[in-house]
């Protein structure tokens, strides 16, 4: 018997070299995480009932047929680390620079060009609990990805109004035990709703301009929307299929805004007029450690009047245009972390 | 002055130093550029100034 607070969590933050080939140790961090659960194994077995020639319709034997591993969400306070690995894994183009502070600046990978074709690259993850002779649990998945992630902001105090929430996939593919002594648990730069230094959407500051006590809340996401990635040669563990690939569909980049409305608002005229301009989302600690999303065109697809705990509000939903010069989104992270998705 | 990066084209054939900040490298990026380690010395190609102008 054991706690749940005592599960371990561990995962790359350098990349794979291939999504079969797990991470050393020196590229594994050690994080808390919200999501109390752990990450299940679904093996799946399948019968004969189907079969007719037995004599009657019931089923007579067993079948291994695949692992079916349900997504798993790391879910934690927004902070400088953390978006950086979430936003590169999601996203494919990352380019490093500085010597520390790192900064990573983050794009959407093309599948014209991306190296890897439709793939991005691909982590371990290691739970444990009482690792050691008698662990309760210990095994290392092998060739996870993230299949999307939420960043949430809202008016709250502390660590809570900046939080950011990660899907990730895995093959079915893992060891166990995992042979890896996790490292000591990352302190990690947070940030928090009262560090935003730069919010402007599509021409509107809602930081310094109009009465600038506008804004509520915030949520942006992104979906790879993965392709199911069994096919012949995708491999096996313990006699069950596991997927050898996870290919990105039409992938979706989300923005939904709540600001307060007040005389001269804007937003309907933006709508209304299809308006288009670039958004700039910031959050900034310290020298070290900051986040921009920068949205390179962004109109609004709706702007519904409704109220937020009593004040009359706008549900501004952003529509986020593919601009052919600079492309849709440019992430760009600063961090102490050397070598996240390396 | 900015910190220099260097990226390779989509069809692995050039290398351009670009420098390293959002607004710079967001057209290269976004049109396929990858990041690769410096070229040693011996090859080191063309600051992008004259390039940089294709892409605004």
């Amino acid at each position: 018997m054991a706690n749940i607070s005592e599960l371990l969590n561990g995962w790359g933050f350098g990349k794979q070299t291939a999504i079969g080939t797990a991470n050393l140790v020196a590229t594994i961090w050690r994080h808390t995480n919200l999501n109390t659960k752990p990450w299940a194994k679904v093996p799946v077995n399948e019968d004969d009932r189907a079969e007719i020639g037995k004599g009657h319709e019931f089923p007579t034997q067993l079948f291994k047929s695949h692992y079916n591993m349900p997504a798993y969400e790391l879910s934690k306070y927004a902070s400088s680390e953390f978006l950086a690995w979430a936003l590169s894994f999601s996203m494919g183009n990352v380019v490093v620079s500085g010597s520390g502070p790192y900064v990573y600046t983050i794009v959407p990978a093309l599948g014209a060009t991306n190296p890897t074709g439709l793939e991005l690259p691909y982590f371990s993850f290691v739970q444990q609990i009482r690792p050691g002779g008698s662990a309760v649990l210990d095994e290392m998945l092998v060739g996870c990805a993230v299949k999307g992630w939420k960043l949430s902001i809202k008016n709250s105090p502390g660590r809570a109004s900046a939080m950011c929430a990660v899907e990730c996939v895995t093959t079915g593919q893992y060891t166990s035990p995992s042979g890896i002594t996790l490292p000591a648990i990352s302190t990690p730069h947070e940030f928090n709703a009262g560090m935003i230094s730069a919010l402007t959407f599509n021409g509107i500051n809602y930081l310094t301009g109009g009465s600038a006590k506008q804004f509520v809340s915030m949520e942006a996401s992104w979906e790879n929307n993965f392709r199911p990635g069994f096919f012949p040669g995708s491999g096996a563990q313990d006699g069950y299929q596991i997927q050898g690939r996870f290919e990105w569909g039409d992938r979706a980049f989300a923005v939904q805004f709540v600001v307060r409305v007040q005389a001269g608002s804007t937003e309907y005229a933006n709508l209304i007029n299809l308006t288009t301009g670039t958004a700039t989302f910031t959050m900034t600690r310290d020298v070290n450690n900051s986040f921009t999303m920068l949205i390179q065109k962004m109109g609004f697809n709706v702007a519904e009047l409704g109220n937020t705990d009593g004040i009359v509000t706008l549900q501004i939903t952003g529509v986020q245009l593919y601009d052919p010069t600079n492309g849709m989104v440019t992430m760009t992270v600063t961090t102490p972390l050397q070598g996240i998705c390396q | 002055m900015a910190e220099m990066v260097f990226l390779r084209s989509p069809q692995g054939d050039e290398i351009k130093e670009i420098e390293a900040t959002a607004e710079k490298l967001s057209p290269w990026m976004s049109s396929g550029w990858h990041q690769v380690p410096a070229p040693a010395a011996a090859q080191k190609p063309v600051v992008v100034a004259e390039e940089e102008k294709q892409h605004g």
